[in-house]
């Protein structure tokens, strides 16, 4: 059953992770969605596929008010990333969704109308929740060729999409990585065949590098805190990437 | 309720509407191609009949009424067609919008009625469905219609057929060709006149 768990609250300010789900069939990707809420606004990380929409609602209606949702924020263009997008605007149609703007003209296939899409421009931009300011950060050809990772400065959370992945066996259902070397292993063969540009890589090792963050969340697998988060940076900085085995 | 593959198989009653469309547009080629043939077939009749001179007067103007029949008919299944592709666009909106409605409602079922904004969701959801499903009704009433003005130009179509083999009676040396044309001439209709009976009974949308 997927749940939303709380991983950051400060006052009316949560992020809240709707992670890992036991019961989804193996054929299709397990994915985590997460919600950002600042006082009376909410928004939706990456709100996943048509599939597992009943599964996400009820998760994120059982911890926080639907109507309140603002906005989504797309990654990328990935079918397990969007492909919910007219579900969401079935259920709130005047939801925004932040992009990059190379997949504007792309996500409207999944739903929407112009006025749904705020692109996002390569350097990035700010996305206010509230009071709040959110930083879409580039992370092109991470593994996409228009792709955002969204940083929160205040609660020191980085979304990162699909960077930092693993595609854990189903027993590893940890909301945290607890083991860095263990979890490691299930995110080396990933990484290596999804990231294809080296130079892409090193230049957002280098980027977050010098950002303040306690955890990184990415959209498959369990979330890196704490010293883990650089551990991840410089294993990630040292692999090689856009490799077919090996 | 929380397993996805549940809501992978969420039943898409348009299915069988698009299923539906399929079939009409098959019958609307099959009349089309008919009566691209009859067209061919009063063209030969024509110049068969001036062949045969006096004595076939009368066949020649039947056959460039059936010519004249077959150019009408061909206006007439053009104008069905326009309408069938036009209501491709009305059930695969009826399809998505059902497709929609069904996941979300098992979303609400999963989360509870007391979730805000579901009702409002579920309220314009079944606006939505509601109008595109009266678009097809109204598009499938114009259809039928389309389809009856077709049969009564088939009937006409007929009687020309028949009266053409009655002339082809009196075509002196030239009588047993007369005969095979307006034999095939009769076939033919009598083949539109079956495709057009399928076609009166299809439904874009159920009654």
């Amino acid at each position: 059953m997927k749940q939303a768990h709380c991983i950051y609250q400060e006052d009316d300010h949560r992020w809240l992770a709707i992670a890992r789900d036991a019961t989804k069939p193996g054929y299709i990707i397990d994915t985590n969605e997460y919600v950002v809420v600042n006082g009376d606004e909410a928004l939706l990380c990456d709100p996943g596929g048509i599939e597992i929409f009943p599964a996400v609602f009820s998760a994120l209606s059982a911890e926080c008010d639907p109507t309140r949702l603002a906005g989504i924020f797309s990654s990328h263009q990935d079918p397990d990333i969007i492909s919910s997008l007219a579900l969401w605007l079935e259920f709130k149609p005047d939801l925004k969704c932040y992009t990059s703007w190379l997949w504007q003209s792309f996500l409207p296939h999944f739903g929407g109308q112009d006025s749904t899409f705020i692109p996002i421009p390569d350097p990035g931009m700010t996305i206010r929740l509230g009071g709040l300011e959110l930083q879409a950060i580039p992370a092109h050809y991470l593994h996409s060729s228009g792709n955002f990772h969204l940083y929160d400065p205040k609660a020191k959370i980085l979304f990162s999409g699909d960077v930092g992945a693993a595609l854990l066996p189903a027993d590893h259902n940890g909301l945290y990585v607890e083991d860095f070397s263990r979890h490691i292993r299930h995110a080396e063969a990933f990484h290596k065949r999804w990231m294809g540009s080296d130079r892409a890589k090193r230049d957002w090792c280098e980027r977050v590098s010098r950002m303040e963050i306690d955890m990184l969340v990415p959209q498959h697998g369990a979330i890196y805190q704490g010293a883990d988060v650089q551990r991840f940076i410089n294993w990630f900085a040292a692999l090689e990437v856009g490799v077919l085995r090996g | 309720m929380n397993a996805p593959d549940r809501n992978l198989h969420v039943k898409a009653p348009g299915v069988s509407e698009l299923a539906r469309i399929v079939r009409v547009n098959e019958e609307i080629k099959a009349i089309v191609s008919t009566a691209f043939r009859i067209n061919l077939m009063a063209l030969n009749a024509i110049f068969l009949a001036k062949r045969a001179g006096n004595a076939a007067l009368g066949f020649g103007v039947l056959s460039n009424e059936l010519r004249r029949f077959a150019q009408e008919l061909t206006r007439h299944m053009a104008t069905l067609r326009d309408m069938t592709s036009g209501s491709v666009g009305s059930v695969t909106g009826v399809v998505q919008q059902q497709r929609t409605s069904a996941i979300l409602a098992a979303a609400i079922r999963l989360s509870g009625d007391g979730v805000p904004g579901v009702r409002e969701a579920r309220r314009r959801g079944a606006t939505r469905l509601a109008e595109q499903q009266a678009c097809l009704r109204s598009l499938d009433l114009r259809l039928r219609s389309a389809v009856e003005e077709t049969q009564q130009l088939v009937e006409l179509g007929g009687v020309l057929a028949r009266s053409a083999k009655i002339e082809a009676a009196y075509g002196g040396t030239f009588s047993p060709a007369l005969m095979q044309v307006s034999t095939d001439f009769a076939e033919v209709i009598a083949q539109i006149k079956r495709s057009l009976e399928i076609l009166g009974k299809e439904r874009l949308v159920k009654d």
